[in-house]
């Protein structure tokens, strides 16, 4: 599976302007996901999201609150 | 014949406007160069702005993303939902239409097939430059996008190309309209990235310096890879700032104001090209 569904999870709510610390399983039910892509988004891990293939300007804006600056 | 009258650079980040406390005497010291900018630009008297920017995956996403892409709508959003974040207020920048159509007609002949919106919303990328330049919101832009943003992106050589192309573009309107170029983005920056809010003055230095001695061109045999490790991939959008070199190729630049801003996550350029 591509990591085109975890971008769309992040673009969709950065078009949204909504900024979070996490995305819960049950925000998640119209998206393929792997295992993996699900607990990075739900425990809000950003290096895992950078490696998982989520663009960086994505993780940036959605997690924002997540950054000391 | 249309005319180049004014080329500058500057980079653009999200808290220049978003957390106006933040480091006050950086902040004090690179606005004051924009406004010298700002100062030149009203004074070379541009009936057009040719703006050369990215987006930053408000527009484009992975379903359709083009590398380079020419904003050819009456009007253009800058800012509109990033407002509230931005504290800029909503507003519409007017467009250059039927200029922005006759360069991809022109591109196509050429063998630069640009794609091309009618409807952009616009971040940090135009809104806050041309907040603290073009404050009244009168000049035409004509927004040039370039993909820096979302890998593989165009080779800083293809951008260079673009620019020298968009100058013959220029050159060739029989309109005698006097026009601006603003490249924004860069200069090093990492965002989103593991080690992001990391920059690197000594290459903010080599590429300033590199322009200020006019050899911008050699900013166009830069790899992605280089630009990745000394730039970060904020500096990507270094691709901007070779078009409009490309556009005015020798020319030597001058430094109106470099500060490597901690709070803003950038280091930061604003230099006024000599054409």
């Amino acid at each position: 599976m591509s990591d085109y569904h975890l971008n769309r999870v992040l673009y969709e709510r950065a078009r949204e302007h909504k900024m979070t610390e996490s995305i819960g399983p049950d925000e998640l039910t119209d998206y393929e996901l792997t295992a993996e892509e699900r607990a990075a988004l739900a425990s809000g891990d950003l290096e895992a999201l950078f490696r998982l293939g989520a663009n960086p300007y994505l993780i940036r804006r959605v997690f924002r609150r997540r950054y000391a600056l | 014949m249309a005319t180049v009258v004014a080329a500058c650079l500057t980079s653009h980040a999200p808290n220049m406007t978003a957390t106006p406390a933040a480091a006050p005497e950086q902040r004090q010291r690179f606005l004051a160069g924009l406004a010298e900018m700002r100062r030149r630009l009203i004074a070379a008297r541009p009936d057009l702005v040719m703006m050369f920017v990215n987006d930053h995956v408000q527009n484009f996403f992975y379903d359709n993303l083009p590398a380079y892409c020419v904003g050819v709508g009456d009007k253009h959003w800058a800012p509109r939902g990033a407002a509230g974040f931005l504290k800029i207020p909503e507003r519409q920048l007017p467009g250059a239409s039927a200029w922005g159509k006759a360069l991809l007609a022109d591109g196509l002949e050429a063998g630069f097939d640009l794609a091309v919106s009618h409807d952009l919303e616009f971040w940090d990328d135009v809104s806050v430059p041309a907040h603290f330049l073009m404050p009244e919101g009168m000049l035409p832009i004509l927004p040039v996008l370039t993909n820096c943003v979302a890998p593989p992106l165009p080779t800083p050589r293809r951008s260079w190309a673009l620019g020298g192309f968009i100058r013959r573009f220029i050159d060739a309107r029989p309109g005698g309209e006097r026009v601006a170029l603003i490249a924004t983005g860069g200069i090093s920056h990492w965002i989103g990235v593991p080690n992001t809010g990391h920059i690197n003055p000594d290459w903010d230095h080599w590429v300033l310096d590199t322009i200020s001695e006019g050899r911008g061109e050699e900013l166009a045999g830069l790899t992605w890879d280089q630009i990745e490790r000394d730039g970060g991939n904020g500096g990507q959008e270094i691709r901007n700032w070779i078009a409009v070199l490309a556009a005015v190729p020798g020319v030597k630049g001058e430094v109106l104001a470099y500060e490597p801003v901690k709070e803003w996550l950038t280091g930061c350029g604003a230099v006024w090209l000599h054409v």
